[in-house]
């Protein structure tokens, strides 16, 4: 992208929304590392390796985690069309 | 006082910086917690004993390994994503 082209207070929101997405990408990622832990790493410390199982787990929980994220943002971005169209009908 | 190029590149060097640190300390606590509470349920003695301080080193160091894994895995997640990315604007670009 040419940033010359582009005023200084638009530049100040890229950034500013580069930096949200940022911390979303990283808050997502806690919240997946501790659901995962909490559903495939059993409370019982007897050892510090993970064990096989553990790792087919963290595995398909990361997979499984990432997959319905996106559903949701895509049902979540369909809902909110549908929600601004119909508001647009109704004001017109 | 306007701020030179240099300076707000130390400023953003010392934010990265500070965020590192402070997401350290979080999950130090994070983990100091969760280990607590899974290893220690025996309250009839004030000492720490072998199994619990046993325990809590192997809670820890499990969880930094599948932090790693996790993290490899995220990480080949966003790589096909951008892969994808990038192949839809070239086929809407053409």
């Amino acid at each position: 992208m040419d940033m010359s082209q582009i005023s200084p207070a638009d530049q100040a929101k890229v950034q500013l929304m580069q930096e949200m997405e940022i911390e979303m990408m990283s808050d997502l990622y806690n919240r997946m590392t501790n659901v995962c832990h909490k559903k495939c790493i059993p409370p019982r410390y007897s050892e510090s390796e993970l064990g096989k199982g553990e790792m087919v787990c963290i595995d398909r929980c990361v997979a499984k985690y990432l997959d319905i994220h996106e559903k949701i943002g895509k049902k979540l971005t369909a809902m909110s069309m549908q929600d601004e169209e119909l508001m647009k009908k109704m004001s017109s | 006082m306007a701020k030179s190029p240099e300076n707000i590149a130390i400023d953003q060097l010392d934010k990265d910086q500070m965020k590192t640190f402070s997401d350290f300390l979080m999950s130090y606590n994070r983990l100091s917690e969760m280990c607590f509470t899974d290893c220690v349920r025996d309250f009839t003695s004030r000492d720490v004993k072998e199994n619990e301080e046993k325990c809590s080193l192997n809670c820890m160091e499990k969880y930094l390994k599948m932090n790693q894994r996790v993290s490899q895995r995220f990480q080949e997640f966003q790589m096909i994503a951008n892969e994808n990315a990038l192949a839809m604007v070239k086929k809407t670009g053409n």
